[in-house]
C-alpha cells in the first residue's frame, strides 16, 4: 500500500476508524510512555552505580515497564502489521478469498482473545496476595499487564471486523508513520 | 490426537494469515482445552516468558539502530565503504555488503538493514547500470549479515532460551557473520567480473579517510556495544540505553541530522517494533510448555539418536530441518520453538551449546532471503520495484554461499566459540 492510500485509510472514515484511531494514539502513548520509564529506571541504574550503589528498585521498575510495553504495543503492532504473518498464501488467493482470509483471521483473534480474557482476569487476582520484593507493588497491578494485552489485541482484532464489514477497513495493516503523519497534519490544521 | 491439534492447529492459522504469535497462542488454547488443562496456565505462562531479565535489552538495541537510522547514518556508512571497495569490479555491489556489515553493528535486526542499505543502494545500483534483481539480490542476502554481527535480537532471545550469556553470544556470532560477508564479497566480485559490471573510480586515500572519519561515530557505536559488554561495566540492558544515549547525541550534536520532533516517534516505533516480539515471545512460551510438557525435545532426541548418533550426520541434520522450517517460518518463533528441543539432541552427541546455538541462529538467518517466506526478499523487491521471481533466481549464488558458510560454521566449532572463549572465559 503507498503511503498516500494508507493515509487515506487512516484520515477517512465512521466512528469504528474514529475510534480505531483514538485508541492507536492513546496506546502508542502507552508504549512509548512505558519505553521511557525503561529509559529512565536503567539509566538511573547506570548513574547510581558510577557514583556509589544504584537503588534497588530499577530492575523491577525496569521489568515491570517492558511488560507494560508489550500490553499497550502488541494491540498498535496488529493495527501496524508488525506483529508479522504469513500472508503469501492468503494474499495469493483471489480478492474475495484473501478478503475473506483477512476477516477470519480477525475473528481467530478475536475469540482466542474472548477465550483468554476470564482466564487472565484470574491471572491477575493470583497476585492480589503477592507483593513484589523491592518496591512493595500488589502484583495483580503487575499480572494485570497480560490482561490488558490481550483486551486490547482483541479489541483491534474487533475493529479491524468491523471496519471490514462496513467496508472502510480492507484488513491490512495501517503504516504507523502515516498514522503519526496524519496525526501531526490534523495538529497543524 | 491432541499433539494433531496443536500442530494442526497452527499450521491453519498460519495459512490463513493469522500473526504467527496468535497462531501459537490459538494452537496451544486448543490443545489445552482439549487436554482439560485449566486456561489460566496460558496468561502465567505468557507473563513468565515475557519477564525475562534478558529481553529487556530488546527494545533498547532497537532504538539505538532506529537513532542512528534517522540520524544520517546511511549514506555515510555507505560512502565509507564506496571509498574502501567501490573500485573495485561490481563495486556497488560490494559496498552493498560492506555497508551491510557495518550497518550489522548498528542495528539488530536484517530487516532494518535491507530497508536502510537496500532503499539507498538498490536505485544507485540501478541507476549505475546493475540490473534489478542483482541489486535487489545482494542486499537481500547481505541483510542477513547484520543479526550476526553484535548487536542482534535473535541471540539475544537465545541467550534468554538457553542461559547463556549475551556478550558470549554476540561475540559467537561475529567471526561467522565476517566470514558471511567476506564470501558474498567474493561470490559478487565473480558474478561481476563475469558479467562485466562497473567499477567506481578510486578517489584516493585522502577520500577514504575522510570518509572514514564521516563514519566513525556511527563505527563506533559497535565498539561501544561490545567494550560494554566485554568489561563487565554494563549488563546487556544498560549497554543497549547507553547505546541509544550514544545515538541520540551522536544523531543531534555530530551529524546534526536528527530531528528533535521526530525522536518521540522514533521511541514509539521501536516500542511498538519491541512489543512485536515480546508478544511473540509471550506466545510462543505457552507453546514450548506444551511441548515440553508432552516431552518432545526427548522425543525427537530418541528418534534420532535410534537412527544414527554420529555427531556430523546430526549436525547435518539440524541443519536440514532448521533451513526447511526456516523458509517459512517467522525467525524468532523457529527459534523460540526448536532451539531447545534441538539443543537437547545437539548436546546429546557432545556439541557445544554456545556453538549450536550459532549456527541455528545463522540457518534461520538464511530463511529471510528464502521464498517463500524470505521477508528481507520482499523488502528488496519491493524496493527494486521488480517482481519476487527473478530476485529468488538472482540471490541463489549467494544462498549457496551462505550454506557453504553455515556448513563450516557447523563443522568447524573454533570459528564460533574462539573468540568468546578468548574473551570472556
Amino acid at each position: 500500500m503507498n503511503e498516500q492510500a494508507a493515509d487515506q485509510k487512516n484520515r477517512s472514515g465512521g466512528p469504528v476508524e474514529r475510534f480505531g484511531a483514538a485508541l492507536a494514539f492513546i496506546c502508542r502513548v502507552g508504549t512509548g510512555g512505558a519505553f521511557a520509564v525503561l529509559i529512565a529506571a536503567v539509566s538511573i541504574q547506570v548513574v547510581g552505580r558510577s557514583i556509589g550503589s544504584s537503588p534497588v528498585w530499577t530492575e523491577e521498575v525496569t521489568r515491570y515497564a517492558l511488560l507494560y510495553l508489550a500490553a499497550f504495543g502488541t494491540g498498535v503492532a496488529l493495527r501496524t502489521g508488525t506483529l508479522v504473518n504469513v500472508d503469501l498464501f492468503a494474499e495469493a488467493m483471489p480478492r474475495r478469498i484473501s478478503w475473506l482470509l483477512r476477516f477470519l483471521s480477525a475473528v481467530a483473534i478475536i475469540v482466542l482473545c474472548a477465550v483468554l480474557v476470564m482466564p487472565a482476569w484470574r491471572y491477575t487476582a493470583i497476585g492480589t496476595f503477592q507483593t513484589s520484593p523491592a518496591l512493595g507493588v500488589r502484583m495483580h497491578l503487575i499480572h494485570a499487564s497480560v490482561l490488558v494485552l490481550i483486551v486490547l489485541l482483541g479489541v483491534f482484532a474487533l475493529l479491524r471486523a468491523l471496519g471490514m464489514l462496513a467496508g472502510s477497513d480492507d484488513g491490512l495493516p495501517h503504516e504507523l508513520a502515516s498514522e503519526d503523519d496524519a496525526q501531526l497534519a490534523d495538529g497543524e490544521r | 490426537m491432541d499433539l494433531a491439534i496443536l500442530f494442526g492447529g497452527f499450521i491453519a492459522a498460519l495459512l490463513a494469515g493469522v500473526p504467527v504469535a496468535v497462531s501459537l497462542g490459538i494452537a496451544s488454547a486448543l490443545y489445552i482445552a482439549f487436554s482439560g488443562t485449566p486456561l489460566v496456565v496460558i496468561p502465567q505462562k505468557m507473563y513468565a516468558g515475557m519477564d525475562v531479565f534478558v529481553l529487556l535489552s530488546i527494545p533498547g538495541f532497537i532504538l539505538a539502530g532506529n537513532l542512528m537510522n534517522n540520524g544520517g547514518i546511511t549514506e555515510r556508512i555507505v560512502r565509507f565503504a564506496t571509498a574502501l571497495v567501490g573500485w573495485l569490479r561490481g563495486g556497488l555491489g560490494l559496498t552493498n555488503i560492506a555497508g551491510s556489515m557495518l550497518f550489522g553493528g548498528i542495528s539488530g535486526t536484517a530487516v532494518a538493514d535491507a530497508a536502510s542499505v537496500g532503499g539507498m543502494m538498490i536505485p544507485g545500483m540501478k541507476r549505475a547500470g546493475y540490473p534489478a534483481p542483482f541489486s535487489a539480490a545482494v542486499t537481500a542476502a547481505s541483510s542477513t549479515v547484520g543479526p550476526m554481527i553484535p548487536p542482534s535480537v535473535p541471540m539475544i532471545i537465545v541467550g534468554a532460551l538457553s542461559g547463556i550469556s549475551v556478550g558470549q553470544m554476540f561475540l559467537a556470532g561475529a567471526v561467522p557473520g565476517i566470514l558471511m560477508g567476506f564470501a558474498m564479497m567474493v561470490t559478487c566480485f565473480l558474478i561481476a567480473r563475469r558479467r562485466n559490471f562497473p567499477r567506481e573510480d578510486w578517489k584516493g586515500f585522502g577520500e577514504l579517510l575522510r570518509a572514514f572519519a564521516a563514519a566513525f561515530w556511527a563505527v563506533a557505536m559497535t565498539a561501544l556495544i561490545i567494550i560494554g559488554l566485554l568489561s563487565g561495566y554494563a549488563t546487556p540492558t544498560e549497554t543497549a540505553v547507553l547505546a541509544s544515549i550514544y545515538a541520540t547525541v551522536v544523531g543531534l550534536f555530530v551529524y546534526r541530522e536528527l530531528p528533535v520532533r521526530k525522536i518521540p516517534k522514533i521511541i514509539v516505533e521501536s516500542a511498538v517494533s519491541s512489543a512485536g516480539i515480546l508478544a511473540l515471545v509471550g506466545f510462543a512460551n505457552v507453546f514450548g510448555y506444551i511441548l515440553a510438557a508432552e516431552r518432545i525435545p526427548q522425543t525427537i532426541a530418541a528418534a534420532v539418536l535410534s537412527v544414527t548418533d554420529n555427531k556430523y550426520v546430526v549436525i547435518l541434520l539440524i541443519n536440514v530441518l532448521l533451513l526447511f522450517i526456516g523458509t517459512f517460518m517467522e525467525t524468532i518463533a523457529a527459534l523460540i520453538i526448536l532451539f531447545v528441543p534441538l539443543l537437547q539432541l545437539a548436546m546429546a552427541v557432545g556439541v557445544d551449546p554456545l556453538h549450536f546455538a550459532t549456527f541455528a541462529v545463522l540457518n534461520l538467518m538464511l530463511g529471510l532471503t528464502t521464498p517463500p517466506v524470505g521477508v528481507c526478499l520482499f523488502v528488496c523487491a519491493n524496493i527494486a520495484k521488480i517482481p519476487l521471481a527473478p530476485v529468488v533466481r538472482a540471490i541463489l549464488p549467494f544462498l549457496l554461499t551462505n550454506i557453504a558458510v553455515l556448513l563450516a560454521v557447523s563443522y568447524i566449532p573454533p570459528l564460533a566459540t574462539w573468540l568468546p572463549r578468548t574473551l570472556m572465559d
